[in-house]
């Protein structure tokens, strides 16, 4: 486990990388016993921050305006209307 | 109406019978003036078009507009020359002139030429750019980039007033609202479109960080609608762009050629939103199913561990237990033996053995004992069998002795008898009886001898007489002279 940014910087993807990394090396049984504790430890964390972003996952829309002076700005602009969303 | 008025002269109302014309003069008028008539392009829509005639190959069919139809004649000869095929339906641009078949009176436009015209015209020219981009290797598969499956950031570039941008936004949030949106606007169609299309897209390229792919979407349309995505510049712009490009243009069976050199066509704006991310729910049963395997891998590992220490305890175990079962057996062994286990052992094993060879030295006494007594047993028996034989023996020689008595007394009787009369008889010639009545006999030293001859003078002589001897020494020899014998005697 040479990587070890801390979860909260990393993007959904990254995390979800290096879990499926940790699973891999855990599911080839090459690692030591504490090696494989710790990257089960760190496992769990990653599956525990996944699952939180997906459960609390918001939209992010922005739109690309051009200033007069020409340098572009991301605008934040409003999400999907989720008004026809299917509550689940 | 007056364009029609070709002979310069007002049509003139047919006065009476006599001004009457033929048929044939008044078709052969119409003839002329159709000739009259300079070479016309006509563009129409071409219906009931069924092929070249299969006896001559000429082309016989109509072209109609939305208030007219006309024959149409497209003779063998310039059907051959032709750059397309004729389909009902197709917008075409004839050239030609009029002409009129006098036996029927049909009128009919001979085109001596004819083009596609319209959107068939815009598709042609769509197909030979196609061909020409396709050529260039842009559309080949080995140019196209992979989308990644999880695209994160995504840039939007489409008309931001319409509500294909809302679809996309929509499509989104619901497959997955992880996905960050950037919404670059530009026209999708009409004059100056493409030029805002490729600058939309240079723009969301430029983006930093740069989106994972570019989205380019428009909402269905006719086909002048779409035209702006068949754009030459437009579609190097998409071939060319930095981030992968994801089209989603039109409906289903629309192809534009902006979809041809993307990175990954999608049927629609929608489509092409889903495309770009997993849906959320797939992401969840994903994590699902990592929850598992963690869980299983861990454990297992965990299982295995403890599985090989607990395999390595057992081991140990047994080493140790069969070490000292060893070691058990082989002391048990020593304890048992008798000498540890007795003080007596000793003695008693060796009383043992004297007793035993006591028994058999007695065992053996006997057995010798009963042979002798065995071979003794017999023998008075053996001995008395032989002395009977004996009293034979001795029975047979008393009656031999008898036998051998009575024979021998005969047998000397006999021979005393036979012994006296031989007795007699010798005593009859006994020489001694012959010298008693005076016979005497010489020896010389060779015994007895019956010659005088067998003397020599000097030889020694013995004379034998009955009662007597005499000895002396021959002094001559003669023949039978009586005297001589007296005087030897004398001497």
């Amino acid at each position: 486990m040479a990587e070890t940014k801390p979860i909260e910087e990393m993007s959904y993807k990254e995390a979800s990388q290096e879990l499926e990394r940790i699973i891999r090396s855990l599911e080839s049984g090459d690692l030591e016993l504490e090696e494989s504790l710790e990257g089960y430890t760190r496992g769990v964390e990653l599956l525990k921050s996944l699952r939180s972003r997906l459960a609390a996952a918001e939209q992010k829309v922005s739109v690309l305006m051009k200033d007069i002076d020409g340098t572009e700005t991301l605008v934040p602009a409003a999400p999907a209307d989720d008004s026809d969303a299917l509550k689940l | 109406m007056s364009a029609w008025n070709l002979t310069g002269t007002a049509p003139q109302a047919p006065a009476k019978g006599e001004d009457a014309l033929s048929v044939s003069q008044a078709v052969e008028l119409a003839a002329n003036a159709l000739d009259a008539l300079p070479m016309l392009t006509v563009i129409g829509e071409v219906t009931g078009f069924r092929g070249p005639n299969a006896r001559s190959g000429h082309c016989y069919f109509q072209i109609k507009d939305d208030a007219a139809a006309v024959d149409c004649i497209v003779w063998r000869g310039t059907y051959a020359k032709r750059s397309f095929d004729l389909r009902d339906g197709m917008e075409v641009q004839f050239t030609g002139g009029f002409n009129l078949y006098k036996p029927t009176g049909r009128m009919s436009f001979v085109a001596r030429s004819f083009t596609l015209a319209g959107e068939g015209l815009l598709r042609q020219q769509v197909a030979a750019l196609a061909e020409k981009l396709r050529r260039e290797g842009l559309m080949d598969e080995a140019r196209k980039r992979p989308i990644p499956a999880f695209c994160t950031r995504v840039a939007v570039v489409t008309s931001l007033s319409g509500a294909v941008i809302d679809d996309v936004k929509r499509t989104l949030r619901r497959r997955n609202p992880l996905v960050e949106l950037v919404c670059v606007g530009a026209k999708v169609q009409g004059e100056g479109a493409p030029a805002e299309l490729i600058e939309g897209l240079a723009r969301a390229a430029a983006l930093d960080p740069a989106p994972d792919c570019i989205l380019l979407v428009r909402g269905g349309g006719s086909f002048e609608d779409l035209m702006t995505f068949n754009d030459e510049a437009l579609a190097r712009a998409v071939a060319s762009c930095p981030v992968p490009v994801v089209t989603g243009i039109g409906h289903e069976p629309d192809q534009s050629i902006c979809d041809m050199v993307s990175d990954r066509r999608c049927s629609t704006p929608t489509a092409a939103a889903e495309s770009v991310a997993p849906a959320i729910g797939d992401l969840i049963d994903l994590l699902h199913a990592r929850e598992r395997r963690l869980a299983a891998a861990t454990s297992s590992l965990v299982r295995g561990a403890s599985g090989g220490v607990g395999a390595l305890v057992a081991r140990l175990e047994g080493a140790m237990g069969a070490r000292l079962s060893q070691e058990r057996r082989v002391l048990d062994g020593l304890g048992n033996r008798g000498c540890l286990r007795s003080p007596g052992y000793i003695v008693e094993r060796r009383r043992s053995e004297v007793a035993q060879t006591a028994d058999r030295f007695e065992r053996a006494v006997d057995r010798s004992q009963e042979r002798f007594a065995g071979a003794l047993e017999g023998m008075p028996r053996r001995f008395r069998a032989a002395t009977a034989r004996l009293a034979a023996f001795g029975h047979g020689l008393e009656l031999s002795d008898a036998r051998l008595r009575t024979a021998g007394e005969g047998i000397s009787e006999a021979r005393r008898r036979d012994l006296g009369a031989q007795a007699a008889k010798l005593d009859a010639l006994s020489p001694l009886k012959v010298l008693a009545r005076g016979y005497a006999i010489a020896y010389g030293d060779a015994g007895v001898q019956v010659s005088a001859h067998s003397f020599a003078p000097g030889d020694a002589l013995r004379v034998r007489f009955a009662d007597g001897e005499v000895s002396g020494t021959v002094d001559t020899v003669s023949d039978r002279g009586l005297s001589a014998r007296g005087d030897e005697e004398e001497r």
